[in-house]
């Protein structure tokens, strides 16, 4: 039997470290596609300028990339170490892409990696050039794998229960790669990456050009990280819309979560611009609505509606109540396999096996399970709506701010005056974190959104976590957050000591560190020199 | 021979990029669009920098021009 | 026997190329971090051993998170089960192994002599205990683990984190850090030129002796062990649940294999023989040789531990009949196919661009020019 508090430890343990992860992956995703970009026209123009570009954003690339590394490391291993019956019980489907993101993404990442770093000297142009592009291949290659793993928690396709081995196997592999969500998921996923690396060499580029240094390599990264920038960010938001359409569908709970949605109403909806949604009371306060507007968003069409909790609540009942003799079948078949009574009636009740195991969590018994405990379960199904109705406006305001600036910046970096605005350079270095910020509250509606399930409908989160010890879980929970906080501070301060350094080539490396210590003279030397 | 080898290795490509579209297209829509989308984007950047090289020698040009005008 | 009898067999066996691949690549690297503070006395010298597998480390890693994500997908019970019963371990070695990346990458970053020793010693920890681990989780695998599980398969561990420190996981543990210093030592010998060179050479030929002694030392001490046998059970090739089977436990039994099937005694005579003539070929200055004598031996102590397990991949000292088989804890049979139809396709494509990365960077590396270069580490 699981202990909630160490399923609750678990959860807490996986999002600090997914969250953290997902600090690191997105710049890797994009700033590889950039490097490779500054490369290119290295190679077609063989102006040096556009190597020292690549070169000294390779820099700060690998800086970041290593902590990517490091943090996924932690993934792979957590899936086996806290979450045993998940990984058990969809290990046949869920192991697959990740054993393939091992063969096809990351040995193509990390083994080129190397070159890239190393092989300056050693390859040719054309050669290193293919090098680089073969990293930014690997690494949106892995996002794809992962996401089409984690795409199979959110829209279990392609996958069946066998009750001979008790667990999930897998029916076809095409269609769990192939499912609407992993597409609409990968492409959002691994495009908001590209715009993460356009703000950060657009950030880091203006506060070059606003303290004058290293003007001619900022401004040409300005412009390319703008132009990178403004073309994602359209994508991003894009999919982002086609991603909520085509798991709005999918996952009725969690659209009803994203749009605060209590009550089921008629077309045309309403849209919540703003709501301080209440889980206590079931309903929203304080709401100020768009008419119209949520029909048109999240069905393309004035006259479509979706189901809020209160109808979603009442459907829950109903599958519990089918789920039950499901689960009582199993623990037949597990005792006695080959009982071809148990079989038919698991068969019968198949679809609702997962809402059998909800209600499993308040009654060990399923089949003495009373009324009470099963509405409580059928409450469970709705998650916890306020952090995921915020953490989704917050992102989609990000996302919209970041398009208008982009779309600015494109305009001042197209007529070359852009270090005449140094307001907008100001605001370009304020937006560094923004994007981040946006990844990480995306990875938060679509994860809290899918709860109370590991996988949507089919495994309750309850039931996934390996049966450890309180003792353990904190034990571990404490020796991440302690490496972590090491490390995220190693990190920030070699990556801000590089920016500050700045480009330097080979024959520079004497005044690295008095460039260190005197910044302002420093600059207004290099930019004397170059321009 | 190295035109050639060239020829057939760009038709190689070519003839991977075709089979790689009419099995996403049908199947893949938007991992399509993702492999044509990055390769434009990758492509816009690149040139918006050569651009900004061509912004400068025009600018460089008409400098130079204008002095000589000056001069005569 | 079944088709899906067949797969499990060939999963078995790939899972056996991926944890040789892995000792020999990440063990490599991992050696040279155990010896680095050994080798190079200097911060200049460490840089220079550093740099040799500089290049690499990152993509040999690649096969450690292949290690596991193979067995998640091929064994998924096996990686459900012994992930989370090997809790503390597990953790150690993850705590240990995250630390390489950062070791690399960010030592060399600043000039304080502080700042890289401590990336050294961090280097050299995250060396040594993955090590250590790794040869440890085999020879628990020979002693049995305690675990049952319920009617639904949710796997129970019962024994505590002291429990897989017995004496003959320990042994095995160094045997598995000796030959991984000996590859780390003959790398080193490969890159590295002078004292460097030299403190590689004494490296080698000690760890290599100490190899051989151990292994020989695990082999008598298995001999006298408590084996598993697999009375009945559902078989080969037949969708299962690990309830279904009936195990005994016999002493010397985890020898049948070998007395079943003579062909297999090859096996712990290339892990002898590797150790031995590595052992020579590192002392005749002859370190290539000597790199591929030490890859098989890998293969010949890995291979000599899987055959004697088979078909258990790991057995429970608590239920023993609940003991996790190949036949009991594979995926299902399209899984598994699609498996082997990726591997079949991408390995000898890793295999070709890794030595492609390797004939690039090959060569020596000069002190001169790791303190010149801005990109090494």
């Amino acid at each position: 039997m699981h202990d909630i508090t160490v399923v609750d430890l678990s959860r807490w343990q996986f999002a600090t470290t997914a969250l953290y992860h997902f600090l690191f992956v997105p710049l890797t995703l994009g700033l590889s596609f950039l490097l490779a970009a500054m490369e290119t026209v290295y190679v077609t123009t063989g102006k040096q300028i556009y190597r020292d570009m690549a070169q000294f954003w390779g820099k700060l690339f690998l800086i970041n990339f290593a902590l990517g590394v490091a943090t996924g490391l932690t993934m792979e291993f957590e899936f086996g170490t806290n979450w045993s019956f998940y990984s058990s019980f969809v290990g046949d489907i869920f192991g697959a892409p990740l054993a393939i993101e091992g063969l096809m993404a990351f040995f193509l990442e990390a083994t080129f990696i190397g070159m890239m770093v190393f092989g300056w000297e050693r390859l040719k142009r054309g050669q290193h050039l293919a090098v680089t592009y073969m990293v930014a291949l690997g690494s949106n290659l892995s996002a794809l794998w992962i996401l089409v793993a984690n795409s199979f928690m959110q829209t279990p396709e392609g996958a069946s229960f066998n009750p001979v081995t008790m667990r999930m196997e897998l029916g076809s592999l095409s269609q769990l790669i192939f499912s609407h969500d992993a597409q609409a998921k990968f492409v959002h996923t691994s495009i908001a990456g590209y715009v993460t690396g356009a703000i950060f060499v657009a950030g880091v580029s203006a506060w070059y050009l606003l303290r004058n240094r290293h003007v001619e390599l900022a401004r040409r990264s300005f412009r390319m990280a703008v132009l990178f920038g403004v073309l994602s960010t359209a994508g991003v938001i894009t999919l982002g819309d086609a991603l909520g359409f085509v798991g709005g569908q999918a996952q009725p709970t969690k659209l009803a979560a994203m749009e605060g949605l209590w009550k089921s109403e008629s077309a045309p909806m309403p849209f919540n611009l703003v709501a301080f949604p209440s889980q206590k009371d079931q309903a929203n306060h304080g709401q100020v609505q768009v008419p119209y507007a949520l029909s048109l968003l999240v069905t393309h069409s004035m006259d479509g509606t979706v189901p809020g909790f209160d109808k979603l609540e009442q459907q829950a009942v109903e599958r519990i109540r089918g789920g039950i003799p499901a689960v009582e079948a199993l623990q037949t078949l597990s005792s006695k396999p080959g009982d071809v009574d148990a079989l038919a009636q698991f068969r019968a009740h198949e679809k609702d096996l997962g809402f059998g195991f909800l209600v499993q969590r308040y009654s060990q018994d399923v089949s003495k399970a009373t009324d009470a405990e099963i509405s409580t379960a059928a409450r469970d199904t709705i998650p916890q709506v306020a952090p995921i109705f915020w953490s989704f406006r917050v992102m989609v305001a990000m996302g919209l701010a970041m398009l208008a600036f982009f779309v600015l910046a494109v305009i001042f970096s197209l007529r070359n005056d852009v270090v005449r605005h140094r307001w907008f350079l100001k605001i370009a270095v304020w937006m560094i974190p923004v994007p981040f910020l946006a990844c990480e509250m995306g990875w938060l509606v679509a994860e809290l959104g899918r709860q109370p399930w590991t996988v949507y409908e089919l495994l309750p989160t309850w039931m996934s976590a390996s049966t450890h010890s309180v003792g353990y879980m904190i034990f571990s929970l404490v020796g991440f957050v302690g490496l972590y906080t090491v490390f995220i501070i190693a990190e920030m301060y070699l990556m801000l000591r590089a920016i500050r350094t700045g480009p330097e080539r080979p024959d520079d490396g004497d005044r690295d560190s008095d460039s260190l210590l005197n910044d302002s003279v420093n600059g207004g030397r290099l930019a004397g020199a170059e321009g | 021979m190295k035109t050639f080898l060239l020829f057939v290795l760009f038709m190689l490509i070519a003839l991977v990029v075709i089979v790689l579209a009419v099995v996403l297209g049908d199947s893949g829509a938007w991992y399509f669009a993702w492999l044509v989308g990055t390769g434009m984007i990758v492509l816009v950047t690149a040139a918006g920098g050569a651009m900004l090289d061509a912004q400068d020698e025009h600018a460089a040009m008409e400098a130079d021009a204008g002095a000589r005008t000056r001069r005569a | 026997m079944e088709i899906y009898g067949v797969f499990q067999v060939i999963w078995w066996l790939l899972l056996g190329v991926l944890l040789v691949g892995l000792a020999v690549m990440v063990g490599m690297d991992m050696g040279v971090g155990t010896i680095l503070r050994y080798v190079g006395r200097t911060d200049l010298e460490r840089r220079v051993a550093l740099n040799i597998i500089g290049p690499h480390w990152e993509g040999n890693q690649v096969w450690f998170v292949l290690g596991g994500g193979a067995v998640f997908a091929a064994f998924p019970l096996i990686y459900a089960t012994a992930f989370s019963g090997f809790y503390v371990v597990m953790l150690l070695l993850l705590w240990s192994m995250i630390l390489r990346p950062l070791g690399f990458e960010y030592r060399s970053k600043l000039p304080s002599a502080g700042w890289r020793s401590m990336w050294d010693w961090a280097l050299f920890v995250s060396g040594l205990l993955p090590m250590v681990v790794f040869g440890a989780a085999f020879g628990n695998l020979f002693k049995g683990v305690p675990f049952h599980f319920s009617w639904n398969l949710t796997s129970t561990y019962t024994g505590s984190f002291l429990f897989l420190l017995n004496p003959f996981a320990i042994l095995c543990g160094l045997l598995s850090l000796s030959l991984s210093a000996f590859m780390g030592s003959v790398t080193v010998m490969n890159g590295a030129e002078g004292a460097i060179y030299e403190r590689g050479r004494t490296m080698a030929r000690v760890s290599s002796a100490l190899a051989i002694v151990l292994f020989a030392v695990g082999g008598f001490w298995v001999h006298g062990m408590q084996g598993y046998v697999l009375t009945s059970g559902p078989g080969a090739g037949v969708p299962q649940t690990p309830m279904q089977q009936v195990v005994t436990l016999t002493d010397g039994a985890w020898f049948a294999n070998f007395h079943a099937h003579g062909l297999l005694w090859l096996l712990p005579a290339l892990g002898f023989a590797g150790m031995l003539l590595g052992l020579l070929a590192a002392g005749a200055r002859r370190s290539h040789l000597a790199w591929w004598l030490g890859a098989l031996a890998w293969l010949g102590v890995i291979g000599t531990a899987g055959v004697a397990l088979f078909p258990f991949l790991l057995p429970s000292s608590s239920v023993p009949a609940q003991s996790l088989t190949v036949w009991n804890s594979s995926s299902s049979q399209l899984t598994l196919t699609w498996m082997v139809g990726f591997a079949v396709v991408f390995v000898p494509l890793i295999l070709w661009y890794t030595s492609w990365a390797f004939y690039v960077m090959r060569g020596k590396v000069s002190a001169e020019h790791v303190a010149a270069d801005e990109h090494s580490y």
